[in-house]
């Protein structure tokens, strides 16, 4: 056995053309310099969030009272052309506006009256009536859209900064 | 012998930098998480703590015997 070489190098005593070993400081200098990449990284994402600015929308008038039965429910969009929104009637004196995009991946949430909650087809997420996640994998709330009732129609007035 | 503490003394500095990365990379995750909800504070929070580790692990590196 060669002085200095490694045990393993007897037993295993071959090499090939353009083999080269890594040494431990070699390796920890490449963790260092991910390190440093991560928190600049990190970085980028907390400034993308501080700057970008967020449409909440504004008043927007919905659909008539009447046209969104009790017990039923009804699809819109708001804040943009883009963003699928979702009214509810629970009984008659009550009117909620949910972002229809579940908080997991994205997908389109829809209304299950039967069982008054928001479903999920796609990862079988579930939200309560006041958007909270019951179950499956979303963590966070339906992001909520302020409605308001104006002379017999529904008016949408803001949505969270989530929403978008 | 010398060289053998040596070795010990860099492995054990190769281990925390990987728990630190590993750290940093759930940090990451967190921020990413701030992101989405549109809450800034927390993605900064979990900027500031990453820094504090990747300084340590920067720290560490420096502390690395030359021999090995």
């Amino acid at each position: 056995m060669t002085e200095g070489q490694p045990i393993w190098r007897r037993d295993f005593p071959y090499t090939t053309e353009g083999e080269e070993g890594v040494s431990r400081r070699e390796f920890t200098r490449f963790l260092v310099a991910a390190s440093v990449a991560v928190t600049g990284t990190g970085g980028i994402v907390s400034l993308w969030a501080s700057l970008r600015t967020i449409n909440t929308g504004g008043a927007h008038r919905i659909v008539t009272l009447d046209q969104v039965a009790v017990g039923g429910s009804y699809l819109f969009r708001y804040p943009t052309e883009d963003d699928p929104a979702i009214l509810v009637r629970p009984d008659s004196e009550t009117i909620l506006g949910f972002s229809q995009k579940c908080t997991h991946l994205g997908c389109v949430v829809f209304w299950e009256p039967d069982e008054q909650h928001f479903e999920c087809p796609c990862h079988e997420g579930l939200f309560d009536l006041s958007g909270e996640p019951i179950a499956g994998p979303p963590e966070r709330p339906l992001g909520r859209i302020e409605v308001e009732l104006r002379n017999d129609e529904i008016w949408a007035l803001e949505a969270d900064r989530e929403t978008t | 012998m010398r060289r053998r503490r040596d070795t010990q003394i860099s492995t054990a500095i190769l281990v925390f930098v990987v728990l630190l990365l590993s750290l940093q990379l759930f940090l990451l995750a967190v921020a990413a998480e701030g992101f989405l909800a549109g809450e800034s504070g927390l993605a900064w929070s979990a900027t500031i703590i990453s820094t504090f580790l990747a300084l340590i692990s920067v720290l560490l590196y420096r502390f690395l015997p030359r021999r090995d």
